[in-house]
């Protein structure tokens, strides 16, 4: 079975992150980072071909300047190899263009299943996956928390505010994972030494076909208008205990519905 | 000097880093802040974890099952399982594993068999029984534990003092006086088991460490086989001073690791802690010793990864683990002083990890050989061997 993860890979969410004042974009010129939102894909694909006896787990991801730092800790992790698309006019990319890159990278490799984290945490539009497979002219299903795969048939629990949908599909199929729902597995010290010698293919827009207006800040439709800061925190109410704490909390929560 | 890391060591930084912050600090969060050891069913879980990760065992060489590493990775490693409220004398709780007693490698297969691999599987604990009550500095000279031959039979009589462990160890590596010869041509390492007759543990002495005491041992005609002998008789100074030195870097580097979170967390509360009407952060007075702190640790990590690429390319590296464990451990505890001081009252409180950082890294200072001997090595080398 081959199965194809998209991996985003963003600024440590950890370090302050900074915008571009013109463009009001993410600065995304130092080390990049494996997206967490993205480790459960990864370990989600990992376990199915473990499960499945057998196959090939490859990465697809887009990063400006051949970043491949959160590649490599996914390959660390038993990923077998991985395209990464990266090239100038990129630059701006939206989500939608963002997809038609990896549509067509992901194309090249012709896999059963293509598995993507439901949102990004830096961008977090939650529409790549949706628009990747639109875009292959293939059947998602969104926000999977359990998967298994039997003979040509995939099937799903897709987790719904009550509890979960059994879903089956045909194969191939896109699924969107649900953050938190494996644990995502340490790079081993193996697979650490290994992950250098696993072949990364660096493709630029040119080498995956795609034309130079469609993406990109020429080809993208959104824009970020405007950044505001977010308001401060307000700081809470601090309730002293005159014998009737317990009934200004219960309000309290009541107000909010919570009871 | 190259202090860029490899690709790979980054790798295993960042993965140690996130085991610590996303395994260990939770764990040890509900514990006892001056707990040793974690809940026995947490310590199972993460053993079970760092050896599917294939790094249990880290000091096991290669050619042992272990994964081998450098100096430099082992040194980065150290300062990363270090930044957690037991992480001094307790990195990341032993879920690691541990590596034995470097002299042990020196040993026969047979004794091998019966001590070190036991140890590296986790199955037995050794401690390292040099200091006597006569000093520890100097131990060549001091030790006055005598052993006598009789028969196939060693037979030992004295003391030991300061011994880490000893109480809680199945066997321990000992060395006695075997020869008329006052220095170190006259010292003999044995391996013992410590349920030995004659073998005593007489009390604990406690210290500022919290954890993992150490102890004073007596012997009173300890019969030892004399295929209990490692190395040569009277040879026991000369086992494996290479692995001694190149065990002072992953020493040194240990201390960083509480004084990177030592400052971070007080960069923090500079940041928010207001007094007279403005933030700490924006005082000179504690800007300066927040800059301080900085210094102090690029200064012991530089040192630290000095010696640690001079152990790993094979070049002499006596002076600069010397230097590393001086400055490593003598910075460490400026920084969390002052760390302390900048947090004010709730940095002495055992609310924050800080006061056992204090009381644990002073004495870093005095073992593993005292600041004053280490520079003794480093005058020895840079003067010259007839100023001995
Ligand atoms: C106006 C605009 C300009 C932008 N300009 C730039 C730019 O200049 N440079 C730049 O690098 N980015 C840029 N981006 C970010 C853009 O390329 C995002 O990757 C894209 O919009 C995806 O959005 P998201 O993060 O919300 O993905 P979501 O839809 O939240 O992501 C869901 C999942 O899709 C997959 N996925 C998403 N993005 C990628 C990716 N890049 N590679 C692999 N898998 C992925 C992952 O599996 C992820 O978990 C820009 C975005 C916008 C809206
Ligand atoms: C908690 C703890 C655990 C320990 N664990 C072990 C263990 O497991 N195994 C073991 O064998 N030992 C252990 N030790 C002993 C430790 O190695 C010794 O304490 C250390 O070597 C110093 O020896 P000493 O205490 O006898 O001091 P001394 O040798 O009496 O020295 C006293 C002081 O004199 C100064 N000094 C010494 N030589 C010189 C010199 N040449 N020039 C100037 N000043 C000098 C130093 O400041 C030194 O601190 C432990 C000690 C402690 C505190």
């Amino acid at each position: 079975m081959k199965v194809v993860v998209c991996v985003k890979q963003i600024p440590d969410p950890a370090l302050p992150g900074e915008l571009n004042p013109t463009t009001n974009l993410l600065k995304r010129d130092g080390k990049l980072i494996l997206d967490e939102s993205d480790s459960y894909g990864v370990e989600m694909a990992l376990q199915l071909v473990e499960a499945a006896g057998g196959g090939e787990v490859s990465l697809v991801s887009m990063a400006p300047n051949n970043e491949m730092s959160g590649l490599r800790t996914a390959l660390a992790m038993g990923a077998d190899d991985a395209i990464l698309v990266s090239d100038e006019n990129l630059a701006g990319t939206d989500a939608l263009g963002t997809a038609k890159v990896l549509a067509a990278a992901i194309r090249r490799l012709s896999p059963d299943l293509i598995l993507a984290g439901v949102e990004s945490s830096d961008g977090y539009t939650g529409t790549v996956p949706e628009m990747v497979a639109g875009v292959l002219d293939l059947p998602s299903v969104t926000f999977a928390k359990q998967i298994s795969i039997d003979g040509d048939t995939v099937k799903v629990q897709r987790q719904t505010e009550a509890g979960y949908d059994d879903v089956e599909c045909k194969l191939p199929v896109l699924l969107s994972v649900t953050a938190g729902v494996v644990e995502p597995r340490y790079p081993s010290f193996k697979g650490i030494m290994a992950a250098k010698k696993k072949p990364v293919e660096a493709l630029d827009l040119q080498g995956l076909g795609i034309d130079l207006n469609t993406v990109g800040l020429v080809g993208a439709r959104q824009e970020t208008i405007r950044v505001t800061e977010a308001e401060e925190r307000e700081s809470g109410e601090i309730i002293v205990d005159d014998g009737d704490a317990h009934q200004r909390i219960a309000e309290f929560l009541g107000e909010l519905k919570v009871i | 000097m190259n202090f860029d890391l490899t690709d790979e060591q980054q790798m295993i930084v960042d993965t140690t880093r996130k085991f610590v912050e996303s395994e260990i600090v939770p764990a040890e969060e509900h514990l006892d802040p001056d707990a040793g050891s974690l809940e026995p069913h947490d310590f199972e879980r993460l053993v079970t974890k760092t050896k599917e990760m294939g790094f249990y065992g880290l000091d096991i060489p290669a050619e042992y099952g272990g994964p081998g590493l450098d100096t430099t990775t082992r040194a980065l490693m150290a300062i990363e399982m270090s930044q957690h409220r037991a992480g001094l004398y307790n990195p990341c709780y032993g879920v690691f594993g541990g590596a034995g007693l470097a002299q042990l490698y020196e040993a026969t297969d047979a004794q091998k068999e019966r001590w070190l691999y036991p140890t590296l599987r986790g199955e037995k604990k050794g401690c390292f029984a040099l200091t006597e009550p006569s000093g520890g500095s100097d131990p060549a000279r001091a030790i006055q534990t005598k052993g006598y031959k009789d028969g196939t039979e060693w037979v030992l009589n004295g003391s030991k003092l300061y011994i880490s462990g000893a109480d809680k160890a199945d066997y321990a590596l000992l060395f006695a006086r075997t020869s008329d010869d006052p220095g170190r041509n006259g010292v003999t390492a044995f391996i013992v088991d410590t349920d030995s007759p004659g073998f005593f543990v007489r009390r604990v002495v406690h210290t500022l460490r919290a954890t993992h005491y150490a102890t004073e041992l007596q012997f009173e005609d300890l019969r030892i086989p004399e295929d209990q002998i490692l190395g040569e008789v009277n040879g026991g100074f000369a086992i494996a001073n290479d692995r001694l030195s190149r065990q002072r870097i992953p020493y040194a580097a240990g201390c960083i690791g509480p004084a990177i979170k030592a400052q971070a967390m007080s960069i923090e509360w500079a940041k928010s802690r207001e007094t007279f009407g403005s933030l700490l952060a924006e005082k000179q007075a504690i800007q300066w010793m927040l800059v301080d702190n900085e210094i102090d640790i690029r200064h012991a990590r530089y040192c630290v990864l000095e010696a640690a690429q001079k152990a790993d390319k094979g070049l002499r590296f006596r002076t600069e683990a010397a230097m590393a464990k001086l400055v490593a451990t003598e910075a460490a505890g400026r920084v969390v002083d002052r760390c302390m001081q900048i947090h004010g009252g709730i940095g002495v409180t055992k609310d924050l990890p800080l006061e056992r950082w204090y009381r644990e890294l002073r004495i870093r200072r005095v073992g593993e050989g005292p600041s004053e001997v280490q520079k003794l090595i480093m005058a020895r080398d840079i003067i010259g061997g007839s100023f001995k």
